[in-house]
């Protein structure tokens, strides 16, 4: 805007007392709403009280007043000077100073009002993420008891299932076992599945770091399916690569859990062929190794939208033969949750009738400080259960029954009793070579028995004390085996678990 | 007739230019536009079987440093001072900035008006009349236009003190 004439911007004008203007000085501003004889309150009804209160003599300025001319508003300052007979009025015009003064204020103040807005809404937000954390909470814990809850039947289940099978019956009986052993053992991994998920959701997912043998853990890999899966059609390969370290800083625990996983689920889709699982490296320095876990199958496949939504929760594929497997959908979102925590990474491709691969690429730090240890300390082959003073606590009548016919068995010389303040009062009696403490009991739970030591010192300080319990989770067990337990026995276990335990710390 | 010069003053946002429409031209709009400077409005209204001309000047809001310049007030017969009932900066000092409207306006009592009243329950109404060290004039909401011609009114009838 070109710089105007100083006219364009005030106008003078002289009022009597009453405020009648008396004479238009000069000024072109607003001109045409001030006339000779008539009052200027009419264009500067601001001036209504103001100019009577006036002190004679003494300018006077205020600012920031609207005045409305050819029904337009104009901000203007007004300088007014009373003399004895009459009142000068100088008007400025400042509309465009006032223009940018009114932007800033109105920015200000919106903002003012945008920052209370978000104050309020955080407030908010934090009380929902409360309310969603106890939720949450709730649901862990709810999940964890009714996990608990579930696993002492399931073990009655399939321990009696198994006892059962042991008994000369017919064939098809022996056929009906089977899919009920298959139906139970699947349970469990529902059961683990839930309970681990909710795990992660709630945050409670603690990873070990402490030194994997990659080799050692397929082998067990390799071991864990050979006796599971020996009536599949599947052939199960493992393939690991030399260039790996021979140790790496990991949970060996976790790790494991993620390949059973892709395993399993590969093998559920999988009628004929293989399942093969590949290790190898994909980088590798003095301090860190990037290693790829592959799956692969001979399997159906899966269509593109099916394997874009394979890792959600509760997802789960239809399958096309009758076979009874059927996971809580699951098992995969566990992997993605679990390779996300060691900042890995999970892909699959896969082409309908030919097969899927899940890939899992997992940075890990070479641990150069562990030495090989020449013997594997796993293998028990003995059996130190034999004649063993053994001395088994448990409320459930049913799963004393199953311990008691394994134990019988095995010719363990073995005393069974129904709570902890028994089992107590037989540990200050008799020295015991292992005693198996259920962990939830009346009157004197597992837990509360085994922190009294100085009361069961005498006889049994000694004495490996094993629990046997439905809370399975890693954390549960560590939990366990930190207040004094020497082993933990999860339930459901199968007759050959428990023995193996036993015998290992028998030993 | 005789004209009265009264002021409306609080922290901006608080309500004042929508306590004016409702009670000049009985309009009510969400829309918030701050006011700048100061725009000056007139009704007419009957006191004590008196016709009064209010001049009623809708001063700028301030913010917790700023104070309405002294100016303004000159030749003012009364000043309502507007807070905010959803909001508590706009009345946490209320008793100290009372005291600076009225040792700039040189006026001895001044009306006190808590606005936004269909924002807050009566039991938070409650809670903030134990808070304030004095009576609150009148509740009132600009938005549903109850007690705006009241606190009015009683403006008139502080000018003719």
């Amino acid at each position: 805007m070109a710089i105007s004439k100083i006219e364009h911007f005030f106008i003078e004008i002289t009022t009597n007392l009453t405020g009648v203007v008396t004479e238009i000085v000069s000024g072109k501003f607003a001109i045409s709403e001030f006339k000779i004889q008539q009052s200027i309150y009419i264009a500067c009804p601001f001036l209504e009280g103001t100019l009577e209160a006036l002190t004679i003599n003494d300018p006077f300025l205020i600012e920031g007043m609207v005045i409305v001319s050819n029904q337009k508003e104009y901000n203007v300052d007004v300088e007014l000077l009373k003399t004895e007979n009459e009142v000068a009025v100088l008007i400025h015009n400042r509309t465009n100073v006032y223009k940018y003064a009114a932007q800033l204020n109105q920015n200000r103040n919106d903002l003012f009002f945008l920052k209370r807005e978000l104050h309020e809404k955080n407030i908010e937000l934090d009380r929902l993420r409360k309310v969603a954390d106890k939720a949450n909470e709730e649901k862990s814990r709810f999940l964890a008891m009714m996990s608990h809850e579930v696993r002492n039947p399931l073990n009655v289940i399939l321990g009696y299932t198994e006892l059962i099978n042991e008994e000369e019956v017919s064939n098809q009986v022996k056929e009906h076992l089977k899919y009920l052993t298959i139906s139970g053992k699947n349970l469990k991994v529902i059961v683990d599945d839930i309970l681990d998920l909710s795990r992660v959701e709630a945050g409670k997912l603690q990873l070990s770091n402490a030194p994997v043998d990659l080799a050692l853990l397929i082998d067990q890999l390799k071991n864990n399916y050979k006796s599971s899966h020996r009536d599949l059609d599947i052939n199960l390969e493992f393939s690991i690569s030399n260039k790996l370290p021979k140790f790496v800083f990991g949970d060996d625990v976790r790790l494991l859990q993620i390949l059973t996983n892709l395993i399993n689920n590969s093998i559920k889709f999988t009628q004929k062929g293989a399942v093969s699982t590949f290790v190898d490296v994909i980088s590798l320095d003095k301090k860190d190794v990037k290693i790829s876990f592959k799956v692969t199958d001979t399997g159906r496949g899966m269509t593109e939208s099916q394997a874009a939504s394979v890792f959600e929760e509760y997802q789960q594929n239809e399958l096309d033969d009758n076979r009874i497997h059927k996971g809580a959908g699951l098992g995969l979102a566990i992997v993605k949750r679990l390779v996300a925590a060691m900042n890995g990474t999970i892909s699959v491709t896969s082409k309908i009738d030919l097969g899927t691969t899940f890939q899992v690429d997992i940075p890990f730090k070479v641990d150069t400080s562990t030495v090989i240890k020449s013997t594997s300390e796993d293998v028990v082959n003995n059996n130190y259960i034999n004649s063993s003073r053994i001395l088994v606590a448990d409320d459930n009548f049913l799963n004393r029954t199953i311990v008691a016919h394994i134990l019988k068995k095995e010719n363990a010389n073995f005393t069974l009793v129904k709570d902890g303040v028994e089992a107590l009062l037989e540990m200050q009696k008799e020295t015991f070579d292992l005693v198996l403490l259920d962990i939830n009991m009346p009157n004197l739970s597992g837990e509360s028995l085994i922190k009294q030591k100085e009361a069961y010192h005498q006889s049994n300080s000694k004495t490996p004390i094993l629990a046997l319990t439905g809370n399975s989770s890693i954390d549960d067990i560590k939990g366990y085996l930190k207040i004094g337990f020497k082993d933990v026995i999860p339930k459901p276990f199968t007759s050959a678990q428990f023995v193996d335990l036993l015998n290992k710390n028998l030993k | 007739m005789i004209a009265k010069k009264v002021l409306l003053v609080g922290n901006f946002g608080v309500g004042k230019t929508s306590l004016i429409r409702r009670f000049v031209l009985n309009e009510f709009s969400e829309e918030y536009i701050s006011t700048i400077g100061v725009r000056v409005s007139s009704k007419i209204i009957q006191i004590e079987n008196q016709e009064i001309k209010l001049l009623i000047w809708d001063v700028a809001g301030t913010s917790d440093d700023e104070k309405v310049p002294k100016a303004y007030f000159l030749g003012s017969s009364a000043a309502m001072y507007v807070f905010d009932l959803s909001r508590e900066e706009t009345y946490k000092n209320i008793n100290a900035k009372v005291d600076i409207v009225k040792e700039l306006s040189g006026l001895k009592n001044i009306t006190i008006i808590g606005n936004k009243k269909d924002l807050v329950s009566s039991k938070e109404i409650e809670a903030i009349k134990k808070l304030i060290p004095f009576s609150i004039d009148l509740i009132t909401s600009a938005k549903e236009n109850e007690n705006v011609e009241d606190a009015f009114k009683e403006l008139a009838k502080q000018t003719l003190n």
